[in-house]
């Protein structure tokens, strides 16, 4: 187990803070660590800062992350990793496209060549939007209190997904599958991040598969053609006892 | 047999070579058994299932060690009854599935083990040795009486091969194997009781405190069981514990195994391993003129 000490914490949404901390380790756009919140459990969290100053962006939804969430400067934290495929570089325009926390994997990716498409229930949880250029941000909201009312795919109406050179996206599995049904018969470069339990981090145990593919190992991005051959995405997955269980 | 052929047998199942997935690393899902077998195992073994759905406990449920590994996932399965689809999807392209059960009495294994047959597994293997959970595994598995129980009970519910994985956290493994007699072959071994302490947070890592140690740093215990059972009884064997490379498979071979089980091997090595062993095997059979596999079952034990 590594462990760092805080150095800084910032509030971006009511229920999202980003942690900074020293770590020396070259990580990716992508890989995550998984972190342990001692006495309460261990979740695996995307690194939304790569930087010499590394951090992530956590959301309270669950005992560890509660606890993680309340840590402050001077406190220590302790992960492993970095585990998991990064998103491939490209050189180009990128679209970004991130549900809900699903931005803090993409934060390492905001650059002058991107243009984000931001999905979040509500204006209070909408994150990173001031980090892309000016007119290079698209925001939907599930109750319309912010930019445009509806899900991502109300987003990708107003866009030419073809102009883009890579297309990088974040999220629950549920706005992930919509998103690869609408770009498959489409001539893109896209990858997808996705998330699922996991319990290890480490390819042994299971939990994160998906058509014998370990989302820890091989993933968790994978590509359009990748995910042509997997008919659980998006339909089934296990739960944490490993009963299978319907996606939505 | 062909030259350099790697088949074996266990009881009546036919494998096409000695290298068998072992239970609780990655098959937990039926697609990604059928995955494994896709890339190289001659057969899977499921992960434990009890009657109930038991969540197990909360992680960190395995310590990274490099290499080894430390783990407590605490028997997490769905049930018996929704295991049946899992089995099915693995079995769909048509290699041995071997089903792992885990129970308390010899009733409960019973049940289980007839359960597993209906679902079409090929074998079934009963954990008589996970370290971590009380009232189960290991302290169902050091008793011989009990351990006798299990074995007779199961074996007159069901016709397919019934494999007993025996615990190496016993003073005395030749005793267990002996009251699991009736078995038509014994796993040997199942993970070695340990802990690991983080010196920061200063306390044990694993929420439960208590795991299973795996991997390489296991392998001269599972070796020398293995040893000890051939030498004091006739019954078939299957090596388990830190097998990595050839000659790993070959050491447990020439200790009396006739088939192997790998497991925290994946987690460095991924899928490939299964292909790379069994190249490597046959390019050792070759080159020591070995024509059948069969001769160095137990080459190095003196009976
Ligand atoms: C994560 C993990 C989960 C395991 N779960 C089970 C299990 O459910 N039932 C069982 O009989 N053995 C279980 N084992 C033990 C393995 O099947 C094997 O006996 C042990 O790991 C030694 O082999 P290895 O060094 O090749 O991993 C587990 C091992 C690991 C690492
Ligand atoms: S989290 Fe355990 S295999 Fe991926």
């Amino acid at each position: 187990m590594i462990h760092a000490e805080i150095i800084r914490k910032e509030k971006l949404t009511p229920t999202v803070s980003t942690l900074y901390f020293h770590w020396n380790a070259d990580v990716k756009p992508g890989q995550f660590v998984m972190v342990w919140a001692p006495g309460t459990g261990e979740i695996p969290m995307s690194l939304s800062h790569i930087g010499k100053e590394k951090a992530f962006t956590i959301k309270n939804y669950g005992p560890s992350s509660d606890m993680l969430i309340k840590l402050e400067p001077g406190q220590k934290i302790f992960f492993r990793g970095p585990y998991g495929r990064p998103f491939s570089a490209v050189n180009g325009k990128t679209l970004l496209i991130g549900g809900g926390s699903g931005m803090a994997s993409l934060h390492p990716l905001i650059s002058r060549n991107a243009f984000g498409l931001i999905a979040a229930r509500t204006r209070e949880e909408i994150l990173f939007m001031d980090e892309f250029e000016s007119g290079n941000v698209s925001v939907t909201t599930d109750d319309g209190t912010f930019g445009i009312r509806g899900n991502v795919l109300a987003g990708l109406k107003d866009l030419d997904v073809d102009s883009f050179d890579m297309i990088y996206a974040c999220g629950p599995e549920v706005m992930l599958y919509n998103l690869y049904k609408h770009l498959k018969d489409k001539n893109v470069n896209a990858e997808l991040s996705l998330e699922r339990l996991m319990k290890c981090g480490i390819g042994v145990c299971d939990s994160c598969s998906i058509n014998g593919f370990q989302l820890c190992r091989d993933g968790p991005t994978f590509t359009m053609d990748q995910l042509r051959y997997m008919n659980e995405f998006g339909t089934e997955k296990l739960t944490f006892s490993g009963t299978r269980v319907s996606v939505h | 047999m062909p030259k350099g052929s790697l088949i074996s047998d266990i009881g009546s199942m036919q494998l096409e070579s000695p290298l068998i997935l072992a239970s609780g690393i990655l098959d937990e899902n039926g697609y990604t058994m059928r995955r494994m077998l896709e890339e190289g195992a001659a057969a899977v073994v499921t992960k434990s299932i009890g009657s109930t759905e038991r969540a197990g406990f909360t992680p960190p449920v395995v310590v990274d060690l490099g290499d080894n590994l430390l783990n407590a996932i605490g028997l997490s399965n769905p049930g018996i009854e929704h295991f049946k689809e899992e089995i099915s999807i693995a079995k769909g392209i048509g290699k041995p599935v071997i089903g792992s059960i885990f129970g308390a009495t010899a009733e409960e294994f019973a049940y289980l083990a007839s359960r597993m047959q209906s679902y079409g597994a090929d074998a079934v293997e009963l954990n008589l040795s996970c370290p971590h959970v009380k009232g189960f595994g290991s302290e169902v598995g050091s008793d011989p009486s009990l351990v006798e129980d299990i074995v007779s009970e199961v074996k007159a519910k069901i016709n397919v091969p019934v494999l007993a994985k025996l615990t190496p956290n016993v003073t005395d493994i030749v005793s267990i194997a002996k009251a699991a007699e009736k078995a038509d072959a014994l796993v040997l071994i199942n993970t070695v009781k340990a802990m690991h302490i983080d010196i920061y947070a200063r306390m044990p890592t694993l929420s439960n405190a208590y795991g299973g140690l795996s991997g390489p740093a296991i392998k001269p215990i599972g070796v020398r069981a293995v040893y000890d059972v051939y030498r004091e009884t006739e019954m078939d064997i299957i090596g388990c514990g830190g097998i990595s490379r050839f000659e790993d498979v070959l050491e447990y071979m020439m200790a009396g195994a006739r088939a192997v089980e790998i497991g925290t091997a994946l987690k460095t090595y991924g899928r490939a391993i299964f292909d790379n062993i069994k190249r490597d095997t046959i390019r050792f059979l070759e080159s020591e003129g070995i024509e059948n596999i069969e001769e160095i079952i137990g080459a190095a034990v003196k009976k």
